[in-house]
């Protein structure tokens, strides 16, 4: 690449290692850059909806992922390219704040560019697109505030919400026991929510998965779940009405942090040592018994020494529980985690009203079930799946149906799924693309046809004829008025999303649409790419 | 006869390749002008970003002047004047980078048929800094004061400008939005001069208008040990304590070892460990505050002690982020737990801790001294927000000026045609070659508008005469018209609010022009052998320096 030449056409060294460097700009560049993001949005394209189908990654190291979340098929691919990374980005960003909708942005990001090149073509000078698209985003989002409806629930009615997490299930690799898997969601989501405040902590739902079973096993615990064992295997399994105490200090003698030595230079010494050290293990096992603590939780390890003690005063223990596990125990059993014997007391021990060991199975493997805490604020989704990929993707799946129950949470809201929303939105800017004067009308009519690619491909791929499909749904929205008909994907014999039951939240729409329309922005704003020419 | 056998003197080291004369400098010109033009698409509120991989691999998507400068990478010396130029057009006002290179190569350009002509580049020089100081002095006269407004008024004009500097920018579409934000969150900081006082945090998710001002301070949540999900997330009116100390149970001297020869002394030991920090903790917790935050790590003991009292508190907190909590809430960060007085605690209205996206922040708002702001971004991509970023680093600096030289001039390219107009009345006073130079340094002025124009995708000649026959009107009432970026027609750039500080254009004119002058005086470059080591950078940097500086580099060598 050079910028410049003298008279005898030699070029400037202006940029350092220019020769090496690849420069393109203009039309050109944008050309390039949309045929990048529409290439991503291709190949999630067939993931979407109910009919779509998975995607097989397989890692550097060979582990193998089967999955058809958006976000997590564009994570594992590790794409290069710049442009293909914003995709990326755009996914997983509607990921951490919705949580579900990651193929559908994507697609809906892909479509805009596709629509965006073609008035490239026609000479609309790109900025102008993205203008024109960032209004009619500003109409879509309106319009779904329009025709959503609030949805009431409360803790015993909680119908409505398990239908719009079915909703979400429904395109994954689990919509086998999807009823079951959106009540346990549900069931979960309230078990933590704050329904004042309107906010659900996530992170007090834990998601532990183990290879066995079936997922129809798959079971919701109020309480904490921990991949550990008793230490000594002669423990009673089973541990009614149990008093707990949550320990960060190791069962053994204290050691100073001062560097220090003892110096034993008779055998007396010795013994007063060895004594000394057994009485340690004496009184700590003690204190316990002494406030009631009828289990010791411990973050870390005790010796042999003191595990036999433990097993003698009748005391079971369990050892090596991690930080966060540890954090969850005292939250679900109202206790308090203890950094010192000295500090012991009754008020500070966990109450849980059964806590039992349970092996699978006729594997080796067991588990530690807390159940009836004081405070159930803290709950565990157990999933037994056939395989270890099985399992990976369920996590996925109720982790979108989770966020899905949590944003209804926040915002009662919903609009109809099946494509409907997007039908309705594109008639809408539609019809608002006359009013605006100048260039911005065409680009505006453009994202209208964008808008009319989800519901495209939900048609194509469960099968259908994906234009005549359309054409119908959008003619029977637009005669009737009602915003309801959508893609009859799963061939129920009715367009009409409300008996079918097909959900989606409001934000996560609306989020859908502007993160689209943002990313799509940028990519037509760039005009010149300068790169090293390996890139 | 002894003089033919005189061998030649070898003045410079083997392999220094030198140029001279009138041909450097036409060719230096050249360079600029290619750099000049690498840049020119991003001016205005349609000009469009550039993408930018460096030689790490790693991306950058801008607009900005300065940072595409920066990015390019260039080693040729004289378009090197024009990074420079355009780093301290961002160090000194912040915005108006790309102008200045634009303006410094428009300069070079119109220079160039003269230079060719044989005109001395001094006499070029010259005429060029007595238009530079009559442009000044037009801006000046012409810029309008905003000073004696209400606060509210004020408000509502510095918004126009930093909605003027956000315009041509990637979050253009929410320039109301930010522009408010902007000016709050620069009001809050007052007079002081402490840019860092304004944060800006980063989170990945959500869209632009979720982003949102914090009257205070806001920083993301800290590593946290177990027992810290018991405690209190949120307090009104709390007492917040500030450290720069380890709350952690370790030993007290690095280099200390203790020897015993009893045992049963081992539990003294322990149990006095202990005890400094039990004790440390215990004056934490009397000193009355409700939020302890320290620099360094608070570890799982302290955490969980803390929890027991219902104190929060976050270990590991970035320097920045407590300097400017400090600022906020009134309080000073203690070295020592030691005599903790009322005085040395700040407070807030209300301390939370909430879920932007991904992510947790701790969130101290409605602050006492309110003294500091930070600004949380959101936004679809982290391109997205790296550039959201630096167009608000742009816009917050815009305000800041504006409020410290309150006068604003009309932009869209409306002041570049008044002082071009002015440029070229008053050069037909001089009699002369002067004339000429100054007319092309008028003409040169023109390129805003006409770059505006073509970034546009407008008929640029069609709106430039628009302009001028505007400009020309005797009653002087044409004087703020500028390019109508909605229409592709003219349009009164005061009338429609697009206004930029007066002093972004007098630092413009005269960083260009000073660049320009530059590069004219410089008629010979000598340039040192590659060097076999990758001593590259200092080479370039002082390949423009001329003849001492580079022998100077050879002999040391040796």
């Amino acid at each position: 690449m050079a910028l410049a030449f003298d008279e005898f056409g030699r070029p400037f060294i202006i940029l350092r290692e220019q020769d090496q460097k690849t420069r393109l700009r203009g039309i050109d560049a944008q050309k390039a850059n949309i045929a990048a993001g529409k290439a991503v949005a291709r190949i999630l394209r067939s993931s979407l909806g109910p009919k779509g189908m998975d995607k097989m990654l397989q890692g550097p190291d060979g582990d193998v992922t089967i999955t058809n979340d958006g976000a997590t098929i564009l994570e594992q691919m590790d794409v290069d390219n710049q442009i293909a990374k914003l995709m990326v980005e755009l996914s997983r960003s509607q990921d951490y704040e919705i949580g579900d909708g990651t193929t559908g942005v994507v697609v809906m990001a892909g479509a805009l560019l596709e629509q965006a090149e073609r008035q490239l073509d026609r000479g609309i000078h790109p900025i102008r697109v993205a203008e024109g698209y960032e209004m009619a985003s500003r109409v879509a989002v309106e319009h779904l505030e329009r025709i959503s409806q609030k949805f009431e629930f409360d803790v015993n009615n909680f119908e409505p919400l398990v239908q719009t997490c079915m909703t979400t299930l429904s395109s994954k690799i689990v919509n086998r026991c999807k009823r079951s898997l959106a009540e346990i969601a549900v069931k979960a989501v309230l078990a933590v929510a704050d329904l004042e405040r309107r906010d659900v902590n996530l992170d007090l739902i834990k998601i532990e998965g183990k290879v066995g079973g079936n997922l129809e096993d798959t079971e919701l615990i109020y309480g904490i779940l921990v991949d550990k064992d008793m230490s000594h295997p002669q423990m009673p399994k089973q541990i009614e009405d149990a008093h707990i105490a949550i320990l960060t200090c190791p069962f053994e003698p204290p050691k100073p942090k001062t560097k220090h030595k003892v110096d034993i230079d008779t055998v007396e010494k010795f013994e007063t040592l060895r004594k000394q050290e057994q009485q340690y293990f004496d009184e700590m096992v003690q204190k316990c018994k002494d406030v009631g603590a009828t289990l010791v939780i411990c973050q870390w390890g005790f010796d042999d020494e003191a595990n036999h003690l433990l097993m003698h005063r009748n005391l079971p223990a369990v050892r090596w529980v991690g930080g966060v596990e540890l954090e969850l125990i005292a939250i679900a059993t109202g206790g308090r985690i203890v950094p010192r014997f000295q500090e012991l007391t009754p008020e500070k021990l966990g109450k849980a009203g059964m806590v039992r060991e349970k092996s699978f199975g006729t594997t080796k493997e067991r588990m530690l079930y807390i159940e009836h805490c004081a405070n159930s604020k803290a709950v565990t989704i157990f999933i037994r799946g056939g395989n270890k990929m099985m399992i990976e993707e369920t996590k996925r799946s109720i982790h979108d149906a989770l966020c899905v129950a949590r944003n209804l949470i926040r915002n009662k809201s919903i609009v109809y799924g099946g494509g409907a929303a997007e039908i309705a939105c594109s008639l809408a800017v539609d019809a608002a693309a006359d009013k605006y004067p100048g260039v911005e009308q065409y680009a505006i009519r453009a994202f209208a046809e964008a808008l009319d690619s989800v519901p495209m491909a939900l048609a194509e791929n469960s099968g259908l004829q994906p234009i005549e499909t359309l054409s119908a749904v959008k003619s029977q929205q637009l005669k009737e008025n009602i915003p309801f008909y959508g893609i009859d994907c799963n061939d129920v014999g009715t367009n009409d999303m409300r008996e079918q039951n097909v959900f989606e939240t409001l934000i996560g729409k609306q989020q859908q649409i502007l993160l689209a329309t943002q990313v799509v922005k940028m990519i037509l704003k760039i005009d010149d790419v300068i790169s090293n020419s390996e890139y | 006869m002894s003089s033919m056998m005189q061998p030649q003197i070898i003045l410079l080291k083997e392999g220094t390749d030198t140029s001279q004369g009138k041909a450097q400098l036409l060719s230096n010109i050249n360079a600029v002008t290619a750099v000049g033009d690498v840049v020119r698409t991003t001016l205005g509120p349609r000009g469009m970003d550039k993408l930018i991989h460096d030689d790490k691999g790693s991306v950058t998507i801008s607009n900005d002047g300065a940072t595409i400068m920066k990015l390019l990478d260039i080693v040729h010396p004289a378009a090197k004047i024009l990074v420079d130029i355009a780093k301290s057009q961002d160090s000194e006002v912040g915005d108006g980078t790309t102008t200045v290179v634009l303006l410094a190569a428009e300069f070079l350009k119109e220079a160039k048929p003269f230079v060719e002509d044989g005109v001395h580049s001094q006499n070029l020089i010259r005429s060029y800094r007595t238009a530079s100081t009559l442009a000044i002095e037009k801006v000046k006269e012409l810029a309008v004061s905003i000073e004696g407004k209400s606060v509210e008024e004020k408000k509502g004009l510095l918004a126009k400008c930093a909605a003027t500097t956000l315009s041509s920018k990637l979050i253009g579409g929410e320039k109301e939005f930010f522009a408010t934000m902007v000016v709050d969150a620069v009001i809050a900081i007052g007079d002081d001069d402490r840019l860092n006082l304004i944060g800006i945090k980063k989170v990945p998710g959500g869209n632009m208008r979720d982003s949102f001002l914090v009257d205070g301070v806001a920083f993301k949540k800290t590593f946290s040990y177990a027992g810290f999900e018991q405690q209190p997330k949120k307090f009104l009116n709390p007492k917040i304590l500030l450290l720069n100390i380890e709350l952690e149970l370790k030993s007290e001297k690095e280099n200390a070892e203790i020897r015993l020869s009893d045992p049963s002394q081992y539990q003294s030991i322990v149990d006095a460990e202990w005890n400094i920090i039990y004790d440390k903790l215990d004056k934490c917790v009397e000193s009355g505050a409700k939020v302890v935050l320290s620099r360094l790590a608070i570890g799982d003991l302290a955490t969980q002690y803390f929890a027991d009292r219902d104190i929060f508190c976050a270990g590991r907190v970035a320097e920045a982020d407590l300097n400017r909590v400090a600022a906020a809430a009134g309080g000073t960060v203690q070295t020592s737990v030691n005599n903790i007085i009322p005085e040395v605690l700040g407070t807030c209205e209300i301390f939370e801790e909430k879920q932007v996206g991904g992510e947790r922040f701790n969130i101290f708002s409605g602050c006492p001294s309110g003294r500091t702001a930070t600004i949380v971004l959101r936004g679809g991509a982290d391109q997205f927000i790296e550039e959201a970023e630096r167009s608000l680093h742009d816009a917050i600096m815009i305000v800041r000026r504006a409020v410290k030289n309150s006068t604003v001039v009309p932009g869209g390219g409306a002041i570049d045609m008044e002082i071009s107009k002015y440029l070229r009345q008053h050069s037909r006073t001089i009699a002369g070659k002067s004339q000429l130079f100054i007319n092309s340094y008028a003409k040169a002025l023109e390129v805003i508008p006409r770059q505006l124009c073509d970034n546009a995708g407008f008929d640029a000649t069609d709106v430039l005469n628009k302009l001028r026959q505007k400009h020309a009107m005797q009653s002087g009432e044409g004087a703020s018209y500028g390019v109508d970026i909605n229409t592709g027609g003219i349009a009164d750039s005061f009338a429609s609010f697009v206004w930029e500080p007066a002093v972004v254009k007098i630092n413009a004119i005269n960083a260009a022009t000073e660049a320009a002058c530059l590069i004219l005086s410089v008629d010979e470059t000598v340039k040192n052998p590659k060097s076999e080591s990758a001593q590259g950078d200092a080479a370039a940097g002082a390949m423009g320096r001329g003849r001492g500086g580079g022998r100077g580099r050879g002999m040391r060598r040796r």
